[in-house]
């Protein structure tokens, strides 16, 4: 896919889901990305502010914060980052507006599809690059 | 009578007891005092006659006595006898013994007691003379003036008076000069002779003539005169004690012989001799005609009591009559029945008051049991509305709890499918993942065989199945917000059919409304309905088939959408369970599907139901409510999408009966078993009665 491109994209993925963080990873990792992963939110912020991930993908549900505290938190910080908020139930409108107008990007309901969702971060990668 | 009563009541016979006592009683009583007065009168009557039949004869023989003692006066006194010679006396007496051949004997005595004539029939020529100068006749002849008594019988046969009376001498110097006595022995058959011509009968119809007394009676005559010849001739004892102890000169009365029978008799004393004249008929023939007379009384009485008595039936039948009517009337009326009163002719009197205040009264019974009757029915009309009423309102009740379980149902699987949802899609995301990296890298690494590239997509696929079920359930589950606006049916319908998936072999045939009806819906949720139902119509013919959707305005303010299929049609033991959250005849899906229709149409106030035909085909009707044309633009319509809207409609007339089954629905499913909407009332038939389009 990217093997033209030497500076890979970093990618940060909170979830206390490890199997989650790690297959998703890995199949961003074939598309070119370079993944980190957080169990927390706190390891979550710690993590963005060492690696300043391009992307993030957060888990709306984190043992030790709300997706949106984060989200917040991360927007505050990482002012041009993709932020992907990943749910595994509904959300009603005022959840997804809430979201929106805290800095989120993107929703992703759980389970996604993979090369959908690879297409879609690029695409609001060159968004924020314009 | 001429009534024709079944049986003659007591009061009648009442009437007449006392009718007669109150008729005859006094009349008897009357009737009896003056029979015993007229009896009474009657035999006064008869005894008054027997004594002055008694006195009659008392002086005949008074006279009788008293004539031959006149003749011998006169004898005596003739002028010249006292100074006759014995010769001549005797011829002279001769003479009058021949006048008068009752004298038995005369003779004449001196004044010294000697006997200087004696003669008589009996006597012979020559018969002895006797010296009578101390005897009795003789002495009191001389004293007194006039001798009679002596009575005895002449030759024991013959009762016999001795008749004695001076003999005196009138000259015209010695005036009165008593010369001696002339005696006379007088037969008293005569009277006996007179008795009989008076009674010529025999038996106890009889008179006789007694002297003496009780102990030593002498029968002086008889009315037979046999019985003065019988020795020891008497009249009986009885009698004899009646007669001889009375002190009164004359009386009489009933008198009881010793053989039980009995006699009126009357008695007289004969004046100066002391004799009793007695005289006797028997009680019967002196009392016969007050026996009569009490005979023709009774008859008489017999006759008025007859008469009576057949006058106080008619009488007593009369006046019972009105009454036996009432009386028949009041049966009739206890028994119910109010009409065919039998006639009570109106008397004019207090019975005839009684029948009018009766058939009052039954009129008023009468009406009074029709009202009642009347209530009654009310009543029951009442509580059978009652008991609908209340059997509505349990309904409504059961249904508002079987909608609260159902809610409260749902409301906890949401929860529990939120939770769960969430849980296994973390797990699905990462089998996802894996799968998907699995692939990727192995096709990039030249590693990829046709088999495992195979079986990921059939891992894949499962994992998508997996998570659309999830969403379905999440779907139906979840506590959504109504969203609902404005919107034109059949342009959202056309819409929705241009965009749908279906596959070739199926055919779909468009049919709505021209009137082009406007609602008021939540299009995402509506939507998910409709596609559910075509979705489940082209699930049925996966041999191809037809797709129907139409819409038609029934009534004023509803839409019909009718999404009809050609397939097998539903049996009736599914049919009842369709609505059913979590229900399935397939072998991969929730159950889901209708239960989201029917939530979707309740949502919406609306109603879904369903008409199938085994072999032809499914309908299921979507009954909405119209939207208000001016509510298009008017800011009532975001009224209408109030939040968690009742399951019914307000203006839904709870009571309206159940719309009946279209005319074309068939037979194959019980009507009943259709799900109705409460509205309309009645179902339009025509589209509804087409059969589902092959």
């Amino acid at each position: 896919m990217a093997d033209n491109k030497p500076i890979p994209i970093k990618l940060l993925i909170i979830d206390d889901d490890e199997h989650l963080s790690e297959s998703l990873a890995e199949v961003l990792e074939l598309d070119g990305f370079e993944c980190f992963e957080a169990a927390t939110a706190k390891d979550g912020i710690e993590s963005a502010i060492k690696n300043n991930p391009k992307v993030v993908i957060m888990d709306i549900q984190l043992p030790d914060s709300s997706g949106f505290q984060i989200c917040q938190e991360l927007r505050r910080r990482f002012r041009d980052a993709i932020l992907i908020m990943m749910t595994g139930r509904f959300l009603s409108a005022e959840e997804k507006t809430q979201g929106f107008e805290l800095g989120a990007d993107e929703y992703l309901i759980k389970p996604f599809d993979l090369q959908e969702l690879s297409v879609r971060i690029r695409q609001l990668l060159s968004r924020s690059h314009r | 009578m001429s009534y024709n009563a079944p049986r003659r009541g007591k009061l009648a016979y009442k009437f007449l007891f006392w009718f007669l006592l109150i008729s005859l009683a006094p009349m008897g009583v009357v009737g009896w005092h003056l029979v015993n007065i007229s009896q009474n009168v009657l035999k006064e009557e008869s005894l008054r006659n027997e004594e002055s039949l008694a006195i009659g004869f008392a002086e005949t023989v008074f006279n009788y006595v008293n004539t031959f003692k006149n003749v011998l006066a006169v004898a005596s006194r003739l002028e010249g006898f006292a100074t006759m010679d014995s010769l001549r006396q005797e011829r002279h007496l001769s003479r009058v013994m021949q006048q008068h051949p009752a004298f038995l004997e005369l003779s004449v005595f001196d004044i010294t007691g000697k006997e200087t004539v004696r003669m008589g029939p009996f006597l012979g020529p020559s018969p002895p003379l006797r010296n009578f100068f101390d005897q009795i006749p003789f002495t009191v002849s001389l004293q007194k003036g006039e001798y009679v008594g002596g009575l005895h019988r002449f030759q024991a046969l013959y009762p016999t008076l001795t008749i004695a009376v001076p003999i005196v001498e009138t000259t015209a110097t010695q005036a009165n000069l008593r010369r001696g006595v002339l005696l006379g022995k007088l037969s008293l058959n005569g009277l006996s002779q007179m008795l009989h011509q008076e009674f010529p009968e025999k038996g106890r119809n009889q008179a006789s003539v007694v002297a003496g007394d009780v102990k030593d009676s002498f029968l002086v005559a008889h009315s037979d005169p046999n019985e003065v010849f019988r020795r020891e001739a008497s009249i009986p004892e009885e009698i004899l004690r009646v007669i001889m102890t009375q002190s009164a000169k004359k009386g009489g009365g009933k008198i009881e012989l010793k053989d039980g029978s009995s006699v009126l008799g009357a008695y007289a004393e004969v004046k100066d001799l002391g004799w009793i004249v007695y005289v006797q008929q028997p009680i019967e023939t002196a009392y016969l005609a007050a026996t009569q007379m009490r005979k023709q009384i009774a008859k008489v009485f017999l006759w008025v009591v007859l008469i009576t008595l057949l006058l106080s039936l008619a009488v007593a039948g009369h006046i019972t009559q009105p009454i036996r009517a009432l009386r028949m009337a009041a049966d009739r009326l206890k028994a119910g029945q109010f009409e065919d009163l039998p006639e009570m002719s109106m008397t004019n009197d207090e019975i005839g008051d009684l029948a009018q205040s009766f058939l009052q009264m039954s009129e008023s019974l009468k009406e009074k049991t029709g009202e009642l009757v009347r209530a009654k029915d009310e009543l029951e009309s009442f509580t059978k509305l009652l008991e609908k009423r209340v059997e509505v309102r349990t309904r409504e009740l059961k249904a508002a709890q079987d909608e609260l379980i159902k809610k409260e149902r749902l409301a906890a699987i949401g929860q529990m499918a939120s939770v769960v949802g969430h849980e296994i899609r973390n797990p699905l995301a990462v089998i996802n993942n894996s799968s998907f990296y699995s692939k990727t890298k192995m096709t990039k690494d030249g590693l990829m065989d046709a088999k495992i590239d195979r079986h990921i997509s059939i891992i894949q696929s499962e994992v998508k199945q997996a998570n659309s079920i999830i969403d379905e359930i999440l779907t139906y589950s979840r506590a959504r917000e109504l969203k609902p606006e404005v919107q034109l049916l059949n342009h959202f319908l056309e819409e929705l059919l241009s965009v749908y998936p279906f596959p070739s072999h199926i055919q779909v045939v468009k049919d709505f409304d021209s009137r082009d009806p406007v609602v008021h819906i939540d299009a995402d949720e509506l939507r998910q309905g409709v596609r559910n139902l075509i979705g489940n119509g082209i699930e049925v013919m996966p041999k191809g088939g037809i797709v129907r959707v139409a819409t038609e305005i029934v009534e004023q303010n509803w839409v019909r959408i009718d999404i009809a299929d050609s397939g097998p049609g539903i049996p009736q033991d599914v049919l009842d369970k369709i609505f059913t959250p979590f229900y399935t005849t397939k072998a991969r899906g929730t159950g889901l599907g209708l239960a989201v229709v029917r939530k979707v149409m309740d949502r919406h106030n609306g109603k879904v139901d369903v008409e199938t035909v085994i072999g032809k085909g499914t309908i299921f009707k979507l009954y909405l409510p119209l939207a208000n044309k001016s509510s298009q633009t008017a800011p009532s319509a975001g009224h209408q999408a109030a939040p968690a809207p009742a399951p019914y409609a307000p203006q839904v007339p709870q009571l309206s009966p159940p719309p009946a089954p279209p005319a074309g629905a068939r037979g194959t499913v019980p009507p009943q078993t259709f799900i109705r909407p409460v509205l309309p009332a009645h179902p339009p038939t025509a589209p509804g009665g087409r059969p589902p389009t092959i």
